[in-house]
């Protein structure tokens, strides 16, 4: 007996560890890619260039990225275009119903729709950027349609740079949003729509009264990766299309990160600013976490 | 006795092998690899194909010795040299643009000062080397000179009843009759693009340099000592909003690039533009050689620089200050300047070299005839170039976006100097130090 316990001893403490062991290589990899990344900004973040070398200032990147004019205009712009993302998720919404009632041709839509979504960002932007001119093909349409007055310097002018990149942005991602929802509509009971409508539905009842609520958490989904996509996504829109300009009229957070990173030699500046785009977009994504849990509860 | 022969021989032929390879590891013929991190294609097409070129014809001088050439882009240029000062590791030989960057790095210890290797004979024939002379010292070497000037159509100023000047310069008030006298004409007087910032900032250094007194008045400002909303500095750009308002530019300014804008001038888009000497070659094929004319910047400023040229060798290349073989490669630079390599240079790029043994018969055309005068006669000064990239890049090319978009007054243009001034003072203090220390 007392032979047998000290054989399963070590037995036991193997596979008390065993299953770390297994872990390890994983959770090594997850802290070497995502933790010291993240530590490693939250340190740089506190460094500064000085006169006698790099010194640890503590919190003083911080209070000069919130005094700088720039840092509150780049972060406006990215709130406008936290506008496109209702829009975005609209129009997917209709377009997604419109496709799942089997309009004729339905699937090709559904390829056109998705397409602009593999493409390029640079190859989206460059192609804008030829369309949107003062006299590029959409401003040479207008006139053609005797509607020159509306024609605008879409991306050259302060007051249109930022709704025409919305305008853009609202093109690629809505294909995501369309594919997505079709997805959870081809999954959704027929039965549960047929019900409706021989209960005297109209079109527009049965889809707000039975088909929202069933995609609501794919909607909820999509709306906070759009959200997290206008804060720390748009910059290769921003860079191909206007280069944040005209003046800072377009300059977003993730480029003006690029720009002190890269372009002013100030690395504790990028990254007290990526640190406040890390924080922004933690909040939006425990912001969705409570409202999933939220809607669970309600759900129960 | 035999074997002892035999291990005594082995040894002989052992040392005497060692101390062949010690001769050749340390001698005038030790093999040499050089890395140059070269930049200078987008400013000289043909630039690319003559250095392959001049690196194989150096082989056959010195074969001891293998340049390696990374070509590098734009959008990268700062960016990537500043990961090898970090690193302390990276090229023997770099490629930055003149003055702000290149003291930049010299300022970060990263630059080995080319005055200590190259004789005071060779770099008396450099031109511009005063774009890199910091602490008595040259930091750089310079390839070749790019002006730019005002380029006319000459048949757009003979429909519309306007002379170019016989002196080669207007002032500004017979710059805006001719304006006045084109647009009434139904031609766009100034064909220009800001999409990117930088012919903005190309009115900066013709128009807003002329109103100062030397490049250091503008450091001044720099370091906080004045103020940027002094009209004395940023003045001019009322003159520049008087233009826009008037419709003295092409509409589409905001949409169009610095490359585009030039473009548009070749395609017959407007009367005038500002052209490099690359541009204006090229609108002399476009348009005819007969019907291309250049002019000075119109006479605007009072200040000491009111007659400066504006000439810049655009990039300087210079030694790292890791470099294990700085000699080898100041070597190799001053070969860029040997004579033959200097006309090859131009039959390449159509380039003038910056260095006073260039031939200068090669120049043909008289339009670029004109402009090699220019740069080459009186002081030149890039005013970009002594910029912090920061203050140019927020406030130079910002500011003149804001004019040209209409979406800010001159005052707005000033006090954005100002701002961008001031965040960059409290976002760098080690540059600022710098900048205060450098006396210009």
């Amino acid at each position: 007996m007392p032979q047998k316990a000290a054989k399963t001893k070590p037995l036991a403490r193997r596979s008390k560890i065993e299953p770390y062991l297994y872990l390890a290589p994983a959770t090594i990899l997850v802290l070497l890619v995502f933790v010291y990344p993240i530590v490693e900004i939250f340190h740089t973040s506190l460094l500064q260039n000085t006169a006698s070398g790099i010194k640890t200032l503590g919190l003083t990147n911080y209070r000069l990225v919130f005094q700088d004019p720039v840092f509150w205009e780049a972060l406006g712009n990215n709130g406008k275009l936290l506008f496109s993302v209702p829009i975005m998720t609209v129009f997917a919404l209709f377009i997604a119903i419109l496709l799942f009632e089997h309009v004729r041709g339905w699937l090709v839509y559904r390829g056109i729709i998705f397409m602009p979504y593999i493409l390029a960002i640079p190859v989206v932007g460059m192609t804008f950027v030829y369309l949107l001119g003062l006299n590029g093909i959409f401003n040479t349409l207008l006139r053609g349609a005797g509607l020159g007055f509306i024609a605008q310097d879409w991306l050259g002018s302060a007051r249109w740079v930022i709704p025409s990149i919305s305008v853009v942005i609202i093109y690629r991602e809505m294909g995501f949003g369309v594919v997505l929802f079709l997805a959870r509509l081809m999954s959704l009971e027929k039965e549960i729509l047929e019900a409706a409508a021989i209960d005297g539905a109209n079109w527009w009842q049965k889809h707000v009264y039975v088909t929202l609520p069933q995609l609501s958490g794919v909607i909820e989904f999509f709306v906070v990766v759009e959200l997290i996509t206008m804060l720390s996504w748009v910059f290769a829109y921003v860079f191909t299309m206007t280069g944040g300009g005209p003046g800072f009229a377009s300059t977003v957070m993730e480029f003006y990160i690029w720009k002190h990173a890269f372009a002013f030699r100030s690395p504790g500046i990028a990254s007290a600013l990526a640190v406040v785009l890390l924080l922004a977009t933690t909040f939006l994504i425990i912001l969705q976490l409570r409202l999933r849990r939220r809607s669970f509860e309600e759900a129960a | 006795m035999k074997a002892g022969l035999r291990v005594i021989t082995i040894l002989v032929i052992l040392s005497m092998t060692l101390v062949a390879c010690g001769t050749a590891n340390t001698g005038s013929n030790a093999k040499v690899d050089l890395t140059f991190w070269y930049w200078a294609e987008s400013d000289a097409p043909g630039a690319d194909a003559w250095m392959t070129e001049t690196v194989a014809a150096y082989k056959a001088v010195k074969p001891n010795v293998t340049i390696n050439i990374v070509p590098q882009s734009t959008d990268t240029l700062i960016s990537a040299f500043q990961s090898a000062v970090t690193a302390k590791s990276g090229p023997d030989i770099a490629s930055q643009w003149a003055t702000g960057p290149v003291l930049g790095f010299v300022w970060q210890d990263a630059v080995a000062p080319i005055s200590d290797y190259v004789s005071t004979d060779e770099m008396s024939n450099w031109l511009n080397t005063n774009e890199n002379t910091y602490n008595g010292k040259v930091w750089g070497a310079p390839m070749y000179l790019i002006g730019i000037e005002i380029m006319y159509n000459k048949d757009m100023f003979a429909q519309a009843g306007v002379t170019a000047p016989t002196s080669g310069r207007w002032t500004w008030d017979e710059f805006l009759a001719a304006c006045d006298k084109l647009k009434a004409a139904g031609i766009t007087p100034f064909v220009a693009g800001d999409k990117d910032g930088y012919n903005g900032a190309w009115w900066f250094s013709h128009v807003g340099m002329q109103g100062l007194d030397s490049t250091d008045d503008l450091r001044q400002a720099i370091v906080g000592n004045k103020d940027f909303t002094d009209p004395h500095y940023t003045g001019w750009y009322s003159a520049l909003d008087d233009m826009v308002k008037k419709g003295y530019f092409n509409q589409d300014v905001m949409s169009l690039d610095l490359s585009q804008g030039a473009q548009a001038f070749s395609q017959g888009k407007g009367a005038m533009s500002w052209g490099t000497d690359g541009m204006i070659k090229q609108a002399l094929t476009d348009l005819g050689a007969d019907k291309v004319g250049v002019m000075r910047t119109p006479t605007y400023g009072t200040g000491k620089l009111a007659d400066a040229g504006n000439a810049t060798q655009s990039i300087t290349f210079f030694i790292t200050k890791w470099s294990k073989h700085p000699q080898e490669a100041a070597d190799f630079l001053a070969y860029l300047h040997t004579a033959e390599r200097l006309s090859a240079w131009y039959k390449a790029t159509g380039v003038i070299a910056a260095d006073k043994r260039f031939d200068r018969t090669l120049v043909t055309d008289p339009v670029l005839q004109q402009m090699m005068q220019w740069e080459t006669t009186g002081t030149q000064i890039w005013l970009e170039n002594f910029l912090p990239g920061q203050l140019d890049s927020d406030a130079d090319l910002t500011a003149g976006q804001m004019v040209f978009s209409q979406s800010g007054s001159p005052a707005d243009a000033a006090a954005l100097w100002q701002r961008a001034a001031e965040t960059w003072r409290n976002q760098h203090p080690d540059e600022l130090t710098n900048w205060k220390n450098w006396q210009q």
